[in-house]
């Protein structure tokens, strides 16, 4: 089937082959991605809002600028292997490229992708997905959705797209219904095998009371030593920032790069920094995915995938402190609503 | 041994709290993953029975010391001890406002090695311990024994105990379960055998998956600097995309940067997100300041900073 996909698509997995774990386009031969059924490491954002992508190019031509779009479309792209919490992470950043403007450079991108997921059967001790609404074999935001029953793939339909790419696939063929036992009960394993969790009522209900409490959020956020790891390795992260490049003749091209909220100078300006302090960025990280996205898009900027406590050189994790978030008073409610 | 050790580390900073000989401690706690610490900073005596010491203490705490007021313990490996006094010598901190206390270190366990010695990921495996000079590694239901060179990481194998010489007390032995200047060398040595040609394709495919997000800096005590060069814009000495040529030359920047002062802890390479080998840079370039100027980081701290300080007698073939 990937073979019968690359014909068509750039086709991508997870592999080791670059030295880290991230999707890199398939080499016909590799299936390794099939047994190990776990994240990658670099999430599959990168193939939307690549870590640095030109957005045009310029030249000076009699004393003004000429702009060079960049052209075309982008290629067609199939990413296989998908997990849940990726899955879900890219239908919620999809929101913020749609909201004030249509961000074309992610979104044609997006058009041009089929998402072929691959459901968990072994989730990490870090992940998390299972408080979040959904779970680690779930269908949500994917095209067609595997899992994996032993000597089988189930394959769920889910979208036309997804249908389209079924279409005269060879050894592709009806599930019984043993095989949809099957998938349910891997999905019951699944779903189990999440240790980690978080009550998400309770910090929906306890955040909007604590946000002036510097005292706690200076103790947690002590140990933060303000790199972009947890950002740049987060699937639901989107910021970015604005580079041009210039030669001496004035020709050159803008492009954009990922931001971190966690870097010193991501609020730097001529005249202040609103968050020169650290806890107040740390903070920042904690609303931004859990109160101030669901006000405007209506769900938690967060899957669960657990990368950021992996991956943070000081083990700081972010449900750790959520679960100890102080109990509050109403009184400090007012305050914010005042201050806003 | 392990709890005595704990038990006596723990007793110990109580007092000094109690005393008020400081004013608050940084040390380690249980992180939140198997075979994790994170850091504890703290100046509350109920949160001193948290200390750990353990293969996993990776953090090089001394990173913290900048940023705390008052008088700050510091729980140091020998490492992380002459990170602290490098920082005294460069005027980050006084020697008055730290208390070191030299924590035993047999050399962290490097969990990337394990795993891929086990062929599992961290989640699957139930224990880690010393048992000698052996690490007793148990999964799938039996244990089984590595020797150490194969999960000491690989700044600890080039550890040195003798150049850890200046702390406040002294909880246990600093010194690698094994180890000795050669034992750290292995990559280097594959390196320099490379043709430059060769080596530049390999740091070029490296660097490739630099993703900038500047973890090695951050975590680094040496880099302290409140403006990075990398922030500069006027001029622009690099460029903030993450492309290979940039990245390369920012990390080798940065080496040239803490020459004198990297104590080759080894964090900066732990963290890496794309796994990129700074730790052969670190080890190199500590190499490089040893021939060049006999001088090793963080043991004298009354001495000039290397790079800042100049004798009229030292070597000029620098200069060619």
């Amino acid at each position: 089937m990937l073979e019968k996909w690359q014909k068509e698509f750039a086709v991508f997995v997870p592999s080791k082959a670059s030295g880290v774990s991230q999707m890199e386009v398939w080499d016909g031969q590799d299936t390794a991605f099939l047994d190990r059924n776990r994240n990658t490491a670099v999430p599959p954002k990168a193939k939307f809002l690549p870590g640095m992508e030109k957005m045009f190019g310029f030249r000076k031509e009699e004393g003004s600028y000429v702009v060079e779009p960049t052209d075309g479309e982008p290629p067609k792209q199939l990413l296989f292997g998908i997990h849940p919490c990726d899955a879900r992470a890219i239908g919620i950043i999809d929101m913020v490229f749609k909201d004030a403007y249509d961000d074309k450079y992610y979104l044609s991108r997006r058009e041009n992708t089929v998402l072929v997921g691959m459901a968990c059967t072994s989730p990490y001790d870090s992940c998390f997905c299972t408080s979040l609404g959904f779970g680690p074999a779930d269908a949500t935001d994917v095209d067609i959705m595997l899992i994996d029953i032993g000597d089988a793939l189930l394959i769920e339909e889910v979208t036309e797209k997804g249908r389209g790419i079924l279409a005269g696939a060879k050894g592709v063929i009806e599930a019984t219904e043993k095989d949809e036992k099957e998938a349910a009960a891997a999905r019951e394993s699944a779903n189990a095998k999440v240790s980690r969790k978080i009550d998400t009522a309770e910090i929906s209900r306890r955040l909007p009371l604590v946000f002036n409490d510097r005292e706690f959020w200076e103790e947690v956020s002590a140990k933060c030593v303000s790199c972009g790891i947890c950002t740049f390795l987060c699937p639901t992260c989107y910021c970015f920032d604005i580079n041009d490049e210039m030669l001496q003749d004035g020709s050159g091209a803008r492009y954009r790069n990922w931001d971190c909220c966690s870097f010193a100078i991501y609020t730097r300006m001529p005249a202040e920094n609103p968050r020169e302090e650290k806890w107040r960025r740390v903070r920042q990280k904690v609303y931004h995915k859990y109160l101030f996205y669901p006000e405007l898009f209506n769900v938690i900027a967060c899957t669960g995938c657990g990368r950021c406590i992996r991956q943070c050189p000081v083990n700081w994790d972010i449900t750790q402190t959520l679960s100890k978030l102080p109990a509050g008073s109403p009184g400090k409610a007012e305050e914010k609503q005042k201050a806003s | 041994m392990t709890r005595e050790i704990e038990k006596k580390l723990r007793d110990t900073v109580r007092e000094l709290l109690e005393k008020e000989t400081i004013d608050r401690i940084v040390g380690y706690e249980a992180g939140s993953l198997k075979f994790s610490t994170t850091p504890l900073i703290t100046s509350n005596k109920a949160d001193v029975d948290r200390l750990v010491i353990n293969p996993f203490t990776h953090s090089n705490l001394s990173v913290f010391l900048r940023d705390l007021c008052g008088k700050v313990g510091i729980v140091a490996k020998g490492c992380d001890a002459r990170s602290t006094i490098s920082l005294i010598q460069d005027r980050q901190i006084a020697r008055k406002d730290v208390f070191i206390i030299g924590a035993p270190c047999d050399g962290v366990i490097d969990l990337a090695k394990v795993e891929k010695l086990i062929g599992l990921d961290r989640d699957e495996i139930d224990d880690i311990v010393w048992q000698g000079e052996k690490a007793a590694i148990t999964f799938a239901g039996s244990t089984q024994k590595f020797s150490a060179k194969e999960v000491l990481a690989d700044s600890c194998l080039g550890c040195d105990p003798s150049d850890f010489k200046e702390c406040d007390m002294l909880i246990g032995e600093i010194e690698p379960i094994v180890g000795g200047k050669e034992l750290g060398q292995d990559r280097i040595r594959e390196m320099e055998a490379m043709a430059p040609a060769q080596r530049w394709e390999f740091w070029k495919k490296e660097f490739s998956r630099c993703i900038r997000c500047y973890g090695c800096r951050q975590v680094c005590p040496a880099c302290f600097c409140d403006r990075c060069f990398v922030e500069e814009t006027e001029p622009r000495w690099i460029s903030p995309l993450p492309k290979w040529q940039d990245n390369l030359i920012f990390q080798v920047v940065r080496m040239m940067h803490v020459a004198g002062r990297c104590t080759n802890c080894g964090e900066c390479e732990r963290i890496c997100p794309a796994n990129i080998p700074l730790g052969s840079l670190t080890k190199k370039m500590e190499e490089i300041v040893d021939e060049l100027f006999q001088y090793r980081a963080g043991t004298d701290k009354d001495a000039p900073p290397l790079m800042a300080a100049y004798q009229p007698d030292e070597l000029e073939d620098l200069m060619r």
